[in-house]
């Protein structure tokens, strides 16, 4: 079965999975990619270029795709114009044992597809605190250590930002920041000089300006559509689909198979090593084996759990590389409980032109410097300035010619946020497989159980007041707190079920994302998170990745692995 | 995404997802279909009128009439187009079986038929015969009733309502004759002068 052998199989080809072909086919190793949904290629993106009007419904989302959709429309994100990316969740079963937001792409590109592109690093403080606060265990990994390939994910990604300065969110290696609007250069001052707090423009991976290297020809800039969730045939955004893979197949050294869903390794006894990976074709349900020296696990953080606890052996009877007991443990998300939303006077002789795919954010500051709560972390928001559009009307007694006059003027303005917040890692929250149950592949159901506790809700009294402060403060009127129904899993960060840890009693992998008790599986996604930060966590899972594949091919070359 | 995204309501993160929540909120209150007589009766002539072609799928014919007759007096062609010309009648009829559950598409027939009989009592004619003027005082004084009531559940004019407008703002005519549409705008300019724009809405 010569044919079905390579020096590197990588399952997923998401955010993570795609890093890691790239990386690894760039050092020369021949790659197999195996991802379990559909095939999709830069740049064919079917409704990318599609006008509001030749959507159909008002691009609004079915009956028929909400009911297959279950899961996803709890978030509000599926439409006619981008419902493709969104597993079908009738189709792909789970078990949620507490309501759990299990938030699934299966095609090439995974999530990266249609993620909110929002990059920021993790601080020394995120690193230093579990150590410090004893919680969950340490980080085995510094900033110092980490940074390096903070630099080369930025600079490959293309991520623009401002050099803010700030200790509790590092800076990068930005491309130009997006404006700010008139409102919220205004509100930055404001909450800057009454409370001394941050406000910055969001740091996002849409090019704002060229790229600095030559490695991505297919890629251009950002064109301010704000259509980033269907696919940008101009490749304005990273996606795995516009950037990475298309880096992975220049080298030659990548197969790349869609429709293949890897359900368990194969790990070998004698040699202590895993040799491969069993598949099973999603159409077809013909089931293959594929062989290699080196394994990345980049399925998504319950993704590889699940694959990890479906392989059982005489070595491994709880799971694969599972001694610890903390496979598919310690689940985190970011907590998103609401936020708040006001009117803001004035301005009227302004708006903007283009659409900003990117919003303002404000840096965690609970718990930095002399800051100190009853709880543990902090939390940052997310949030914008607009004038109102046309849903206004609907308050409106104007009827007839009245009304459409006002169509030709824009609303007043609004500026909103959301908080989203660390969570911290809980033994308790946790994941497991039930071999009872079956999907239509054979395959056991995935059961999940994870909740936020007492630190997460004694924080969210500071998410929803502090944003509601902050608008007061500026003077803006009708100021409403918004208090949301949150499931764990709805900000799609879910990580932790792998955790990463100097104690291979205590942790799954090693300090390069390598299973302690098998050292040729690498796993590379959100799994290996020890804590959350409130950060978004895509460009943390991209450093870690390079990282992990740079330690992967030095140790093949010197045959440890 | 449309322009009825609530600007302030939100996160670069959530924005999208809560506009989209938000609008399917709005949904869920109602709707509206109509043909052709409709346009004859408000003095336009049919091949002006897109909506004069079309045939009611989910909605009767004479559900279809009445939702024309009110979608049109919501927003009547003047110097720009109105509900008819941007299609709206079909688009409601479409959008209430794809789109709302089984529930609100009883609300809004239910809504609809109330709606009907009231104005034939109130006015001894059927809404679609009243001169435009009449329709127009009569639906403004039944929107102002809505506003000033109980909205849960969504009165019928209000749900009639959101439909025409999401019908129209979804439409070519209703968006180009009244924002700025730039389907690629290659860049973002976050403080602009309204009279630097071309129109004072930009479609987003």
């Amino acid at each position: 079965m010569e044919t079905n052998s390579f020096d590197a199989i990588v399952v997923g080809s998401g955010m993570s999975g795609g890093w890691a072909a790239k990386e690894l086919t760039e050092k020369g190793l021949k790659t197999l990619v195996l991802e379990r949904g559909q095939m999709v290629r830069h740049p064919d993106y079917p409704t990318a270029m599609k006008d509001p009007w030749d959507l159909p419904y008002g691009n609004r989302i079915t009956q028929e795709t909400r009911k297959r959709k279950y899961v996803w429309s709890r978030t509000g994100y599926p439409t006619p114009a981008n419902e493709i990316w969104f597993v079908d969740d009738l189709e792909n079963p789970y078990v949620e044992e507490e309501p759990f937001d299990w938030l699934r792409a299966y095609h090439v590109g995974g999530r990266s597809m249609h993620w909110a592109r929002q990059s920021y690093r993790l601080s020394p403080m995120d690193f230093e605190a579990n150590a410090k606060e004893g919680v969950g265990i340490p980080w085995p990994v510094s900033y110092d250590e980490i940074a390096p390939w903070y630099d080369k994910a930025e600079l490959f990604a293309g991520i623009s930002g401002n050099v803010d300065g700030l200790p509790q969110l590092p800076d990068g290696k930005f491309l130009p920041p997006h404006d700010l609007n008139c409102v919220e250069v205004d509100f930055k001052k404001t909450i800057d000089q009454k409370m001394g707090r941050k406000l910055i423009i969001g740091r996002c991976a849409n090019l704002t300006a060229p790229l600095t290297h030559n490695e991505s020809p297919q890629r251009g800039t950002c064109q301010a559509r704000n259509m980033c969730i269907r696919g940008c045939p101009f490749g304005a955004y990273f996606s795995s689909v516009s950037a990475t893979l298309p880096s992975a197949e220049r080298t030659g050294n990548m197969t790349l198979l869609a429709d293949q869903i890897v359900y368990e390794l194969i790990y070998d006894n004698d040699k202590g090593k895993a040799t491969g990976v069993r598949v099973i074709d999603a159409n077809t349900g013909k089931q293959t084996e594929y062989f290699a020296k080196i394994i990345f696990m980049c399925a998504s953080s319950l993704g590889s759990a699940y694959i990890m606890l479906n392989s059982t052996s005489s070595r491994f009877p709880n799971g694969f590389g599972n001694d610890s007991g903390e496979l598919g443990c310690n689940i985190m998300d970011h907590n998103k409980p609401g936020g708040s939303s006001a009117s803001v006077e004035g301005y009227l002789d302004v708006a903007y032109t283009g659409r900003r795919p990117n919003g303002f954010y404000i840096p965690r500051y609970r718990n930095v410097g002399k800051d100190k709560r009853d709880y543990l972390r902090g939390f940052g928001y997310q949030g914008r300035a607009a004038r109102a559009g046309f849903g206004r009307f609907n308050d409106s007694a104007k009827v007839g010619a009245d009304l459409k006059k006002e169509f030709q003027e824009p609303g007043p303005w609004n500026l909103g946020m959301t908080a989203f917040g660390e969570i911290l890692p809980y033994h308790e929250n946790h994941m497991k497989i039930d071999r009872s149950k079956k999907d239509k592949h054979g395959l056991p159901l995935l059961v999940v159980n994870a909740v936020v506790r007492e630190n997460e809700r004694k924080m969210e009294k500071d998410m929803r007041d502090d944003a509601a402060e902050m608008l007061e403060a500026a003077g803006y009127k009708n100021v409403t707190v918004r208090s949301d129904n949150f499931n764990v899993g709805n900000s799609i960060h879910e990580m932790g079920t792998a955790r990463m840890g100097n104690d291979p009693k205590k942790s799954v992998l090693n300090k390069y994302n390598q299973v302690h008790a098998c050292k040729n599986v690498f796993v590379t996604d959100g799994s290996f998170m020890v804590s959350s930060g409130c950060q978004n966590p895509s460009l943390t899972y991209m450093a870690f990745t390079a990282r992990a594949a740079d330690h992967a091919v030095s140790e093949l070359k010197k045959g440890n692995l | 995404m449309s322009n009825d995204i609530p600007a302030g309501d939100d996160s670069v993160e959530m924005q999208q997802r809560r506009a989209v929540l938000k609008r399917v909120a709005w949904m869920l209150g109602g709707a509206v279909s109509a043909p052709a007589a409709l346009a004859i009766l408000q003095g336009c002539s049919a091949k002006e009128q897109p909506g004069a072609a079309w045939t009611p799928k989910f909605l009767t014919s004479d559900e279809g009439q009445l939702v024309s007759a009110i979608a049109a007096t919501l927003i009547p062609k003047t110097e720009t187009s109105g509900a008819l010309e941007a299609g709206v009648p079909a688009f409601i009829d479409v959008v209430l079986e794809a789109v709302y559950p089984n529930d609100a598409q009883a609300q809004f027939k239910a809504g609809l038929a109330e709606f009907g009989a009231a104005a034939s009592a109130a006015k001894g004619r059927s809404f679609q015969e009243l001169a435009p003027a009449e329709r127009e005082a009569y639906l403004k004084e039944s929107l102002e009733k809505a506003l000033a009531g109980n909205r849960e559940p969504k009165p019928f004019v209000l749900m009639a309502r959101e439909l025409t407008l999401l019908g129209f703002f979804s439409s070519k005519v209703g968006i180009e004759e009244n924002m700025e549409y730039v389907a690629v705008p290659t860049a973002y300019h976050g403080c602009v002068p309204l009279s630097e724009m071309k129109k004072h809405v930009y479609w987003e």
